[in-house]
């Protein structure tokens, strides 16, 4: 029995040994944790070509155990910048370290003189998305979030609403994103068949080339729903963000659509969440996604029509005046 | 060296069980003690799991071979109980965190066992829930895992061997489990899907016995899936990615070069007239590594169960 009894002890002790990379939590640790976190799960290191390498000897010289936590945060912080990535974030209870590069782009929407001077303050809302048909018999819809649901019967509503309408335009501008199964929704409404929307892809290892094969995703039609195949305007500004951006990008390659405004503000690198060993999150993009095309739209997907609103003119949006011209024209011929 | 210690077939007697089961045991504590040492005994973690079982199966097997003197019955442990586990839980998910996270076990059991007819094969069906709720070291996150199995295995036994009420047990082992581990802070990471198919093999030991004047039956028992299937994304691949059908790498072919899991249970049955009660100790280990992901989960709990 007691030949038995040391087995068994031996065998409960051996459940705790296993095999894992754990930092210390001290400053130098937690900045190691991020830099190693992010050199083996961030995915644009070669197209931003970015030598993590170089960045680690540049902030390491900075960190010290001996500094307060908020200075390791700023450095921190600073270190996630150098790779231009808006989903990119160091998380902490004091601050969210961030580069949100189009807050220093012209914001090229205003609410306000949308609300005031084009519906006259009379406007339908479902689903987060305010809707209305404009005087010219042109829809008009803003979706401010991609984080707001969509249901599809409260879309039925709104796209049976705006049947009648000649032309629809669709305001994603300053939307910073949101759920992808809600970008699959809306356009779920605007084909009329299959429709290659991209590719995409994720890292398969540590290493900073370990991608996989872009993997094609299709939209199909929504089935036994409402449907919008007339002409339509998607506005956008650099303020449309990461789903948004996904968005944009798809509509772009539809025959009836046209993208006007501003370029978006990218993103898009599907972001996973980390965490250091003091209890900060980390994300980070992760999951490359492409264009129909093949192509990355980090930086941004250009519109068709390139336009600036007035900041100077409080009575008109000049972007959304191009796009009643533009369904006018559309409609006429 | 070995072949001078172990015993050969129907020669055995009981001295050279001893000396082998001695031997075995120097060796293995000399093993962990120099894995503990230097610590690399995480490097080196199949053979130090898989040591104890080969241990198990060839005391088992000498055992076999020994003429047993087979008592007139053998009490089985309660044969068919309900169990609550109440423990602490650890757990190690790459996909989620490269933190270790540790907390609370608790979990929720039916075990059967039945013998066949002549008393040589005995039969065992379990089934089981668990539930972790645990935290990361800074305090400021909780992740929870909720499982689901259920296994049944066939048993040779032996009874009466080394002593006329010590029993033993071997045979193969067929398990499901299933379940998810949740991350409520993670954006497009917050949970990760464990589903497990395998057999494998169970072994038992009971001592039937008395306790002042109620009959006690002591029981030490492992389960050791061997192989199997078992999901796994990949490293960092979206279950989004997964929904728009990429399935590709998801299924893994389970052996012990890529992934270990054990149950270990001692736990002793009080006959109280009519209804047993059951007071034990489980520690439940999940371990593997695939597509670069690393997940290392285990449990210590105290059992307390009742005879249905």
């Amino acid at each position: 029995m007691k030949r038995i009894t040391l087995y068994f002890v031996v065998c409960v002790l051996l459940c705790g040994c296993a095999e894992q990379d754990e930092f210390e939590h001290d400053q130098v640790g937690n900045f190691e944790a991020l830099w190693t976190i992010m050199d083996e799960h961030y995915s644009f290191f070669d197209y931003k070509q970015v030598d993590w390498n170089e960045v680690h000897r540049r902030y390491r010289a900075r960190v010290s155990n001996e500094m307060t936590d908020r200075e390791l945060f700023d450095i921190c912080g600073d270190m996630l910048k150098e790779l231009r990535d808006g989903h990119t974030n160091l998380i902490a209870t004091h601050d969210v370290s961030r580069y949100w590069i189009w807050e220093q782009w012209p914001v090229n929407y205003d609410e306000r003189i949308i609300d005031q001077h084009y519906l006259n303050f009379d406007y339908k809302m479902a689903s987060g998305i305010k809707y209305q048909i404009l005087p010219d018999n042109f829809g008009y819809m803003y979706y401010g979030s991609f984080s707001s649901t969509i249901g599809e019967g409260n879309l039925d509503l709104i796209l049976s609403y705006l049947s009648t309408a000649d032309g629809l335009i669709i305001d994603v501008r300053d939307n910073g994103g949101g759920m992808l199964t809600n970008v699959e929704k809306l356009v779920s409404r605007f084909i009329d068949g299959k429709t290659l929307a991209g590719y995409i892809s994720h890292k398969t290892g540590p290493g900073h080339n370990d991608l996989s094969e872009p993997y094609p995703y299709y939209y199909e039609p929504a089935k036994n729903h409402i449907h919008y195949l007339k002409p339509v305007v998607v506005l956008a500004s650099r303020g449309s963000f990461s789903a948004t951006n996904n968005f944009v990008s798809i509509m772009k390659g539809l025959d009836q659509v046209t993208v006007v405004g501003d370029t978006t503000g990218g993103g898009c690198g599907l972001p996973f969440t980390s965490e250091l060993p003091n209890g900060w999150r980390v994300r980070f993009s992760s999951c490359p996604i492409m264009d129909a095309q093949g192509r990355l739209t980090e930086f941004g997907v250009a519109p068709d029509v390139r336009i600036d609103m007035n900041e100077n003119d409080r009575t008109h949006d000049a972007i959304l005046d191009e796009a009643i011209r533009i369904l006018t024209r559309a409609t006429n011929n | 060296m070995l072949s001078r210690h172990i015993p050969c077939g129907a020669n055995t007697n009981y001295a050279n069980y001893a000396d082998f089961t001695k031997y075995l045991l120097f060796k293995f504590v000399e093993f962990a003690k120099l894995a503990f040492k230097t610590g690399r005994g995480c490097h080196s973690i199949y053979c130090t799991y898989c040591l104890p079982f080969i241990m198990l199966l060839c005391c088992s097997l000498t055992v076999a071979a020994r003429p047993a003197d087979i008592p007139e019955s053998a009490v089985l442990p309660n044969q068919s109980a309900l169990m609550l586990d109440a423990g602490y839980a650890s757990i190690h998910d790459s996909y989620l965190t490269p933190i270790t996270y540790d907390g609370l076990d608790l979990g929720l059991s039916l075990e059967a066992t039945r013998w066949t007819k002549k008393h040589k094969w005995l039969w065992q069906l379990g089934v089981g829930a668990d539930y972790n709720y645990v935290e990361n070291k800074a305090q400021n996150n909780d992740l929870y895992k909720l499982m689901g199995d259920i296994s049944f295995s066939m048993q040779h036994a032996w009874l009466g061997v080394l002593h006329p009420r010590l029993n033993f047990s071997v045979g193969p082992m067929a398990q499901v489990r299933a379940g998810i581990v949740y991350n409520a802070v993670n954006s497009n990471n917050p949970v990760t899907v464990r589903a497990h198919a395998n057999v494998g093999a169970t072994g038992m030991a009971w001592f039937n016995t008395r306790l002042g004047r109620k009959p006690i039956t002591l029981r030490y028992q492992m389960q050791l899936p061997v192989a199997g299937a078992f999901f796994a994304p990949e490293y960092d691949e979206s279950y989004y990615e997964i929904y728009l059908g990429n399935h590709k790498n998801l299924a893994h072919l389970g052996w012990w070069g890529n992934r270990f899991d054990m149950v270990n249970y001692l736990g002793a049955d009080l006959r109280l007239g009519k209804t047993t009660l059951r007071l034990g100790y489980r520690s439940r280990l999940e371990h593997w590594t695939v597509n670069h992901l690393h997940v290392h989960d285990f449990t210590h709990a105290l059992v307390l169960g009742i005879s249905l």
